[in-house]
């Protein structure tokens, strides 16, 4: 059993993605035995009003709660952001938001991400931020969007020691602070579907590092196909125990959710 | 399904790759399934002489004496010294490697390379070329390859060389894939490696849609789970995704007399 921390719905603009759609998403889940995931839309990263796209999520997921956890995509650039949220976790139930600053234009370490983060924390609501949507070296000519940086997501959470994290799409974070600061590594969870079991085995190096208690389960679809990092649960050298912590227990209790 | 990666490498001579012993490759080999690997250490950045380049080799052929039979070899050269190339091909070949591995060095169209596609020719072996299209030559320039080819180059070198078996490496290694993909569909002796840290859903369906299941290898390029997970999520039948893991391989090491038990 699987908790996909790391789900995305929707069109990608520079190529054309197999899966678009909720029921697509849900099939694909269900032929890889993924209980659950936590979705956000993609077009909520393109279009001007971000809010545009949470509206499509929630209509397209309201009737599918049992199985998937929508997570607002918020601009702190952009009218509105603060009512916006509001919304989205008030009448849409959503739980959490995912940040895009790489396509939103702005940073991490500045002033718009602490002031977002800050009313996340304040809301209760995770904060999500993958590293990078799609690898730098296929980018379209319009797809100026950088990666992030380990030191960009570490200057965030020290910034705002309120708020809870999801790094998504990470790699080289084990030797990084959020990893090995006690007190950073207490308030991030890290996704490992860039990471590894075997050969480099940067999976178990991020359990020596933090234990398995911060690792969760995530794939990258609709971008990504989920059997990589199905297997990299799999292939892992550990307990059953752990192996289902990651895959779901560890996400299940941070977001509050049964399985 | 029984599984050989084409493109791998090994720790060896000058060159480590971030991980300790090379037991780590057969034990990820071991925890996916994968029972040949076909290996190399080629020099990543500038024009190494015949000295680096027969170090690289020489670790390759430890490697695979260690491993007999798990571990095949790729003689790494650099074209651009010419006379040493062919005599390293020679010298690898009768200790028993399975083909050439040509890096960034020159573009797979350089009239430099033309000796190395004859001598693959002659041996009947495969010339596995890393490649990758990045948007632009700056691209190419900021991450240190501005030689790199691409499947375009790939193509070329194929039209002047039709009898070479010409593997195009890691077609999820970051590049445009749709580029490679497209640029070899008329390149009928231009296969497709899978490796590569990219596992894009629609990936490998878009390879076989263009060239056909027969024209692809699987591959990892050090990218373990992802390389297998992503064959795994192709919609291909039973028989293309053994042609895909074992058997287009088996046929291509098999014209070089290499027999796979």
């Amino acid at each position: 059993m699987y908790l996909d921390v790391n789900a995305w719905v929707g069109r990608w603009p520079f190529r054309p993605v197999p899966v678009t759609t909720v029921s697509g998403l849900l099939r694909q889940m269900d032929r890889h035995g993924i209980e659950k995931g936590v979705v956000s839309s993609l077009h909520a990263v393109f279009y001007r009003n971000s809010q545009a796209g949470n509206e499509e999520l929630f209509e397209e997921t309201k009737r599918r709660r049992d199985r998937l956890i929508p997570y607002a995509t918020i601009n702190p650039n952009y009218e509105g952001w603060r009512e916006d949220l509001k919304v989205c976790q008030e009448d849409f139930g959503m739980a959490g938001l995912r940040l895009v600053p790489q396509y939103h234009n702005y940073r991490l370490s500045g002033g718009e991400a602490r002031e977002v983060v800050n009313v996340a924390a304040e809301l209760g609501m995770p904060v999500a931020i993958p590293m990078r949507l799609e690898d730098r070296r296929q980018r379209h000519w319009l797809d100026v969007a950088p990666d992030l940086s380990s030191g960009e997501i570490e200057a965030v959470v020290r910034a705002c020691p309120q708020a809870t994290f999801f790094i998504l799409e990470g790699i080289g974070l084990e030797n990084s602070a959020l990893a090995r600061d006690p007190k950073l590594r207490e308030r991030v969870y890290i996704e490992i579907s860039r990471f590894t079991s075997v050969l480099q085995e940067s999976i178990p190096r991020l359990i020596e590092a933090m234990g398995p208690e911060r690792l969760v389960f995530g794939t990258g679809m609709v971008l990504k196909v989920p059997t990589p990092a199905i297997l990299k649960v799999e292939a892992l050298r550990a307990s059953k125990k752990v192996k289902e912590a990651i895959a779901y227990r560890n996400a299940a209790k941070a977001l509050k959710v049964k399985m | 399904m029984r599984k050989i990666d084409c493109h791998m490498h090994v720790n060896g001579g000058p060159r480590r790759w971030g991980w300790g012993d090379n037991d780590r490759v057969i034990d990820a080999a071991d925890r996916l399934g994968i029972e040949h690997l076909c290996c190399s250490i080629p020099v990543t950045r500038g024009l190494p002489g015949p000295e680096e380049v027969r170090e690289c080799n020489d670790g390759v052929l430890e490697a695979t004496r260690r491993y007999r039979g798990r571990i095949l070899g790729y003689c790494y050269v650099n074209p651009g010294h010419q006379r040493a190339a062919l005599e390293e091909i020679d010298r690898c070949m009768n200790r028993g490697m399975i083909g050439v591995k040509l890096y960034n060095q020159y573009r797979a169209w350089d009239p430099t390379v033309y000796p190395i596609y004859e001598k693959a020719i002659d041996l009947k072996v495969p010339i596995l070329w890393h490649s990758g299209h990045t948007l632009d030559r700056a691209t190419a320039l900021a991450v240190g390859q501005p030689n790199i080819s691409d499947g375009t180059d790939m193509a070329r070198a194929a039209r002047r060389y039709p009898e070479a078996m010409i593997i195009q490496g890691h077609i999820g290694g970051g590049g445009d894939w749709e580029w490679g993909i497209k640029a070899i569909r008329h390149a009928p002796n231009v296969y497709l490696d899978t490796s590569g840290s990219v596992v894009d859903d629609g990936m490998i369906d878009l390879a076989v849609r263009e060239i056909g299941a027969e024209r692809l290898l699987f591959g990892t390029d050090m990218t373990m789970e992802g390389g297998v997970g992503k064959v795994e999520d192709a919609h291909l039948t039973k028989a293309q995704r053994e042609k895909v893991y074992w058997s287009n391989m088996a046929g291509i090491l098999k014209k070089g007399g290499y027999f796979v038990p």
